[in-house]
């Protein structure tokens, strides 16, 4: 089909909120070409999200790197999504504007489970049928699925041909390959590639289940193994990011210091997931670094991972950034554990907020979840940032985690109350500001705490009033809606019979269910009535003998050590970080850290 | 300190006034043209914009003006390193700023997709009352200096920055009276103090 010409939407485009998410044209876009291989990177929130997600754009160099094309697609805002249908103009790629139908794959990023619907309402948009029965036999693009959420696949294998469990910098290339010596999506070409690691082919495995609803076995291929990439030093990663038309979410150059974390905090699913630590260095870093901020112009880097405080060089790399790159670029160094405060300094000066994540208000509850923080520990932090000039905190924590009662919530308010004082001890210029956000715990697969059940309703009502009845005077408190934390909860702990449910909410109108402003729990409601499910059944306690939804998926972590660390949280026992020896999760024979190199 | 004209054009009129600024400090950078920033608490880089356009109006005469040092290859270095449809079409070295936001006092416009009609009549009114996007009542017919029509295309010059009318409003007070709809705006020349 032709392009999708700008002008013939023009109308559109001006009723729209900011129309140069849909233009295309940004500086550092990959010049597509149609090749042998055309793949599109669909991402399933808005482009100012998508586009500040790292995970597209190494897999679409991963493409690029085998001279096939790759181009990306965003989830449009509603407006823009009812405008293309009232004109009967089919989604388009970014690039090339090409009709979502040309391609030969989609690749959808499955970053939080609340994007699910988004996934349905792009197929839509593209005038491809959502459910893979429907597309069999047509001339379809493959509809494939990756990122941190694809490890429980069952809740969208209705509709996916091909889900990719790891990491994806080079299995998805693979598969195109396989793809075109095949000719397409036969037969062959679907037992040849669920035979790679990292691959699941969900035709080729059905899950049977009791009459209670619990999973009773797995037919066909019931063992799938993550992909994973052992060297992230020589791995893809872009020299150079498509800058956006539009402010986005992180408007800076990336690095990814690290993958994985050695902390095994036991409620963090991407602690897990992620394993083992694989770091890149400082060499690597600087270099890649140089290379973005020629090739984007951004005034900022940002060194992410999911605990950059855990470098072990991280003074030498930010020595050698501050060395290479032009004096006027900033450095950002997000998810810095309390511990590391100091690097933060290193920060942009103009920072006067400080964020704290405790999760739990009391040492024993910290215990419990393996957060190796002290209050002593939070509480020097924040003194050190009072005096160099810091006059805001914000404090992150989760309600809802097993074994918490109200003497954990009385502890969030004594930090509070701690804080408060440690900053009137002195004589300071401006007034302090501390503000607490609570979330709703989600008991994730592959986490020590898959077992458990999530707090209901009432139990979490009653801790939120709790809160706001004994929250320190002067204390801004914020707090997540019930009903979401439930659906991402019943989401990420599905199996397969939810694919139905999921169709009904998009067809009920639910969309962007991750925007609180959009979100359509009545939608969702009705879809749970109308297929006859209830929700309930998904977050109640698993039995530890229990088969799971998830658990033919392997992420190399050992169900036993996960356990073993359940054990220990109910006993109160902290397990620690690797720093301080193995732990025995069972990645040891491919674990750096486990090795010795940390 | 750099004087220069530029496009916007190919999807680049979608792009708002302000993303439009960090895009040109990103040209500027990438392109390795240093720019002087401003003093004191909030830096900013020294970068000087004509008025704003409206969203999706396409032009081929945009005007900034950047502190920076001017050198030969300007034109070719900014070209390289800057979004679709932003491309450098001249380039002064000038001693101050022109400040391009208080020098342009009128610019030209082309217009297609409107139905025809007989342009004496609007020109020959007095007084043309409409109400703007803030819901005010406004007499734009002072801000029309010229209206033509050149191979089916409507050509017309409208006050710019003090007196200031967008095309896009002109535009779609003459559909209303006469039908059509604008299928491209584009503005091609800008009038005023220091331009070229």
């Amino acid at each position: 089909m032709k392009p999708v010409n700008l002008d013939s939407l023009r109308k559109l485009l001006l009723k729209c909120e900011k129309p140069s998410r849909y233009t295309g044209g940004e500086y550092g876009a990959p010049g597509c070409e149609w090749g042998k291989f055309n793949f599109c990177a669909c991402f399933p929130d808005l482009y100012e999200v998508g586009m500040s997600n790292i995970g597209i754009k190494i897999v679409a160099r991963s493409f690029e790197e085998r001279c096939m094309c790759a181009d990306f697609c965003f989830a449009p805002a509603r407006d823009f999504g009812q405008g293309l249908k009232e004109l009967d103009v089919p989604l388009y790629s970014l690039s090339l504007k090409a009709p979502l139908k040309d391609f030969d794959m989609l690749g959808f990023s499955l970053q939080y489970e609340l994007c699910y619907t988004n996934m349905l309402y792009m197929l839509d948009l593209a005038g491809i049928p959502l459910r893979r029965e429907e597309r069999r036999g047509g001339s379809w693009p493959l509809i494939v699925a990756g990122g941190p959420c694809a490890v429980n696949p069952e809740p969208l294998a209705d509709f996916v041909d091909v889900f990719f469990i790891g990491d994806g910098e080079s299995v998805d290339a693979d598969v195109a390959e396989i793809y075109l010596k095949h000719g397409g999506a036969t037969e062959g070409f679907y037992r040849e590639i669920s035979a790679l690691d990292g691959v699941y082919v969900p035709a080729f495995t059905t899950p049977v289940y009791n009459g209670d609803g619990s999973v009773d076995r797995f037919d066909g291929i019931k063992h799938i193994k993550k992909a994973l990439v052992c060297d992230l030093d020589g791995a893809i990663y872009p020299d150079r990011f498509a800058v956006p038309n539009c402010e986005s979410v992180h408007d800076r150059a990336v690095l990814e210091v690290m993958r994985g974390c050695y902390r095994g905090c036991r409620f963090c699913q991407a602690g897990f997931i992620y394993r083992p630590v694989r770091k890149r260095g400082v060499q690597t870093l600087t270099r890649q670094a140089s290379e973005l901020i020629k090739h984007t112009g951004y005034g900022e880097v940002s060194l992410n991972s999911l605990s950059t405080g855990d470098y072990g060089k991280l003074s030498e790399l930010i020595r050698s950034l501050k060395e290479n790159l032009p004096p006027e670029v900033t450095l950002a160094l997000p998810s810095l554990r309390v511990d590391s405060f100091e690097e933060d300094f290193a920060q942009d000066a103009r920072k006067t907020s400080l964020t704290f994540a405790p999760e739990a208000g009391t040492q024993r509850l910290r215990d419990v979840i393996n957060k190796d923080v002290t209050e002593e520990e939070v509480l020097r932090a924040a003194k050190r940032a009072f005096d160099a000039g810091y006059s805001a905190v914000k404090l992150y924590f989760m309600l809802g985690l097993p074994t918490e009662t109200d003497e954990d919530l009385e502890g969030i308010c004594e930090i509070c109350k701690k804080i408060k004082l440690l900053y009137s001890a002195e004589k300071r210029k401006k007034a302090l500001r501390i503000s607490v956000s609570v979330a709703t715990f989600v008991p994730k697969p592959f986490t020590p705490f898959q077992w458990e059940r999530q707090a209901g309703e009432q139990e979490v009502k009653h801790k939120q009033e709790y809160l706001m009845r004994n929250l320190p005077r002067g204390v801004k408190f914020s707090w997540s809606a019930f009903y979401p934390s439930f659906l991402e909860a019943v989401l990420a702990r599905g199996d397969r019979r939810l694919g139905k449910v999921i169709e009904y909410a998009y067809k009920n109108g639910c969309t962007f269910d991750g925007w609180d402003n959009l979100f359509n729990e009545e939608g969702w409601k009705k879809a749970f009535d109308d297929c006859g499910i209830c929700g309930e059944q998904y977050v109640r306690g698993r039995g530890e003998d229990e088969l799971l939804p998830w658990d033919h998926i392997d992420v190399m972590v050992d169900k036993s050590f996960l356990l073993r660390e359940r054990q220990r949280a109910y006993a109160g026992k902290v397990t620690g970080s690797c720093h301080g020896g193995c732990k025995g999760c069972g990645m040891q024979s491919v674990c750096p850290a486990a090795r010795g190199e940390i | 300190m750099i004087a220069f004209k530029y496009t916007k054009t190919d999807g680049a009129e979608y792009i708002s006034h302000l993303d439009m600024l960090r895009h040109i400090d990103r040209t500027l950078r990438r392109a390795g043209i240093e720019v002087e920033y401003s003093q004191g608490y909030h830096k900013h880089p020294r970068i000087f914009m004509g008025n704003p356009l409206a969203l999706g109006v396409k032009s081929v005469c945009e005007y900034c003006t950047a502190d920076a040092r001017y050198t030969q290859d300007f034109i070719q270095l900014f070209n390289e390193n800057s979004p679709g449809g932003v491309k450098c079409l001249e380039a002064r070295d000038v001693k101050q700023n022109p400040n391009f936001a208080e020098s342009i006092r009128a610019c030209r416009y082309e217009a297609a997709g409107i139905a025809p009609f007989d342009e004496r009549e609007i020109l020959a009114k007095s007084s043309i009352v409409i109400t703007d996007m803030r819901g005010r009542e406004v007499d734009i017919r002072p801000r029309i200096s010229g209206i033509e029509w050149r191979k089916g295309r409507l050509i017309f010059t409208l006050g710019c920055g003090e007196n200031n009318l967008r095309p896009d409003l002109f535009c779609n007070y003459i559909c209303g009276i006469y039908g059509g709809e604008p299928a491209e705006i584009v503005k091609t020349a800008s009038f005023g103090e220091n331009i070229f």
